[in-house]
C-alpha cells in the first residue's frame, strides 16, 4: 500500500504538470503517506524531523554533562527537572540540588567544573561570585509568549499511564540529551512539527488498545 | 492539517453546530447574567482588564471608540420623565456571547477565529491579519481592534506596571482582533487538573474573572454539559434551550414567569450567554 503512495506521487512528478501549488500539495501527500507509514511500522509515535531543526548552540556558565548525569549514571529527567510532573514549566534544578550530591562525590571534586559548581555555592576566591549565587542558565527550549505547553500533561500521558521509559518520553520534544555534554535544541518545536505529534492515535494507558488524538483546537496551546 | 484538508473537510469545522447531531461531549461553557442583581458597578469590567491585559486607552480615544472592554456594562435611560441625576437606568453587561453559530467565524478570511469542542469562539492573535470583518459581522458589537501598538508606541503600561501582566494571557500587538475568551486560560488550568485527576471539571472549579469580581453574584458560569452545574439548572429552570432559536418565554402571554433570554435570538447564533430579565422597578 506504501509503495502504491509513492507511485501515485511519483506519478505525479513525472507526468511533468507545471510547478502549481497542486502538485506542491500532491508531493507533501506523499511525504505525509510516507511518514504515517514509518510510524506505523515502528509503533513508536516519533514526529517529524529534519536535521535543520538543529537549534543554536547555547554557551552555559557551566558545561553541564547531560550524558554523564542522564546516560552514564541513568539518572530520571525528574529527579532534577522535577516540577515536569506536576507543573506547565518543567523547573530549572536549583543550586541546593546540585550540591546535595556533589558534596558527597569526592572522586570529581577536583575536575574544573565540579570547581566551577562550588565557587556559585561558596563564592569565587576573588569576591566576583558571591556565596550560593544562583548559576544563570540559559534557556535552549524557548517556546513564543503565545504559547502554552503543559510539561505536567505530557508527562502524565506517556510516562505515568502509558509508562514509557523516560527518556524516551522527554526525548519526543527534547531530543536524544542523553548522549548531549550542554543540550542543544534538536526539534524544530514548530506548530506543524507539535500537529504532527497531536493527530497520531496515542494508546490511553500501557495496557488499553484504546486510542484518542492530541487536542487540536487552537486555545488549547494558543494564549 | 494542509490546505487540501481544510477545503474538503470545510463543513466538519462546524460539527458543533446545536442544530446538528453531535451534541458537546465534554464541556460546554455557559454562562447566565442576573440583570435583577446587577447593580451597574463595573467590578466585572474591572476585574476583565487586570485579568486579560486590557489597554486602558485613555479618554480621547475611548470617545473615538477605541476602547477594548471585553465586557461593558450597557446603561439604558428609563423613559420617566425625570433628568439626570434623576432618572432611572438599567444595566447590561455585555461580552462576547461565544455563538455557537458564530457570525464572526464564517467571514474570517484567514481562519483566526474558530470554535472549539468546548463550545468558545477561539480568536488566534497569530493568525489575525486585521481585516475586521469579524467585528463588522458581530452582532453583539464585542469584537475590539487593536488600532495603536498599546503595549510599546503608547506605553500603556510604563515601568514597573508592566509586571501587572498576566503571564498567562498574550500582549496584543498592532493590528489584531480581540474579544472575551470566557478567561480560557483559566479554563485550560482548570481542565488540564481534571485530567490528570482522571476527572472532569467540577462546578465551580473555575470562575471567568468577571464572575469572580461581582459583588452581587449576577454572574454564573459553568459547563452546561454538567447536571450538577449551577449554569445549567438556571438554563434549565427558565426553559431556555442552547440549541432553539424561539424559547419558551417568546410563546407565553406577555406576563410570564419565565425571565430568561438571550439576546437577538433571531439571529440564530446560538449564543452561550442568558440573560434573567429585570423584575424590580429601577434605581431611584
Amino acid at each position: 500500500m506504501y509503495v502504491g503512495i509513492v507511485l501515485v506521487g511519483g506519478l505525479n512528478i513525472l507526468l511533468g504538470e507545471p510547478l502549481t501549488m497542486v502538485r506542491f500539495l500532491r508531493f507533501s501527500v506523499l511525504l505525509v503517506g510516507l511518514c504515517t507509514a514509518v510510524a506505523g511500522h515502528a509503533n513508536t509515535a516519533q514526529p517529524i524531523t529534519t536535521a535543520d531543526d538543529l537549534g543554536p548552540k547555547v554557551e552555559q556558565p557551566i558545561e553541564f554533562p547531560h550524558d554523564r548525569h542522564a546516560g552514564d549514571m541513568q539518572i530520571n529527567c525528574m529527579y532534577c527537572h522535577t516540577y515536569a510532573r506536576r507543573s506547565i514549566v518543567s523547573g530549572i534544578p536549583p543550586l541546593q540540588k546540585c550540591i546535595g550530591c556533589h558534596q558527597s562525590i569526592e572522586s570529581v571534586r577536583e575536575t574544573p567544573r565540579i570547581k566551577k559548581l562550588f565557587e556559585y555555592w561558596e563564592g569565587s576566591k576573588d569576591g566576583t561570585i558571591a556565596p550560593k549565587t544562583p548559576i544563570p542558565w540559559k534557556k535552549v527550549h524557548d517556546l513564543p509568549d503565545f504559547v502554552r505547553f503543559n510539561h505536567e500533561r505530557h508527562i502524565q500521558r506517556f510516562y505515568f499511564q502509558q509508562e514509557k521509559p523516560v527518556q524516551e518520553v522527554c526525548g519526543y520534544c527534547h531530543g536524544d540529551v542523553k548522549t548531549m555534554t550542554v543540550a542543544r535544541r534538536s526539534k524544530s518545536l514548530s506548530m506543524g512539527w507539535c500537529v504532527s505529534c497531536h493527530e497520531k492515535d496515542h494508546a490511553v494507558d500501557a495496557v488499553s488498545t484504546k486510542t484518542t488524538q492530541g487536542p487540536n483546537d487552537c486555545w488549547q496551546c494558543h494564549k | 492539517m494542509s490546505v487540501t484538508n481544510l477545503l474538503e473537510n470545510w463543513s466538519q469545522f462546524r460539527h458543533k453546530h446545536p442544530v446538528g447531531d453531535q451534541p458537546h461531549e465534554e464541556y460546554k461553557w455557559a454562562m447566565s447574567i442576573d440583570l435583577d442583581a446587577c447593580t451597574g458597578c463595573n467590578a466585572c469590567s474591572v476585574a476583565c482588564y487586570a485579568e486579560n491585559n486590557l489597554p486602558v486607552v485613555g479618554k480621547e480615544k475611548y470617545s473615538h471608540g477605541f476602547a477594548h472592554h471585553w465586557i461593558r456594562v450597557e446603561r439604558y435611560w428609563d423613559a420617566d420623565g425625570r433628568d439626570f441625576p434623576d432618572q432611572g437606568a438599567q444595566f447590561l453587561p455585555m461580552m462576547c456571547q461565544q455563538c455557537e453559530a458564530a457570525p464572526c467565524e464564517t467571514v474570517c478570511p484567514v481562519g483566526a477565529t474558530n470554535h472549539t469542542a468546548d463550545g468558545l469562539n477561539s480568536q488566534v492573535y497569530n493568525r489575525c491579519i486585521g481585516s475586521r470583518y469579524c467585528e463588522a459581522n458581530c452582532p453583539y458589537k464585542v469584537r475590539y481592534f487593536n488600532w495603536y501598538d498599546y503595549p510599546t508606541t503608547d506605553n500603556v503600561w510604563p515601568e514597573p506596571m508592566n509586571q501587572q501582566l498576566n503571564p498567562d494571557v498574550t500582549v496584543r500587538g498592532k493590528g489584531v482582533m480581540e474579544k472575551c475568551t470566557f478567561c480560557v486560560q483559566r479554563l485550560t488550568a482548570a481542565k488540564s487538573n481534571a485530567r490528570t485527576e482522571g476527572r472532569t471539571v467540577r462546578d465551580g472549579e473555575v470562575q471567568t474573572a468577571c464572575q469572580q469580581a461581582c459583588p452581587t453574584n449576577a454572574i454564573s458560569f459553568g459547563n452546561l454539559v454538567d447536571p450538577e452545574a449551577m449554569v445549567g439548572k438556571q438554563w434549565m429552570q427558565q426553559q431556555v434551550q442552547l440549541d432553539k432559536d424561539k424559547q419558551a418565554k417568546d410563546a407565553e402571554e406577555a406576563a410570564s414567569k419565565l425571565r430568561g433570554y438571550r439576546i437577538l435570538e433571531e439571529l440564530r447564533a446560538y449564543p452561550s450567554v442568558m440573560y434573567l430579565e429585570r423584575v424590580r422597578e429601577s434605581a431611584i
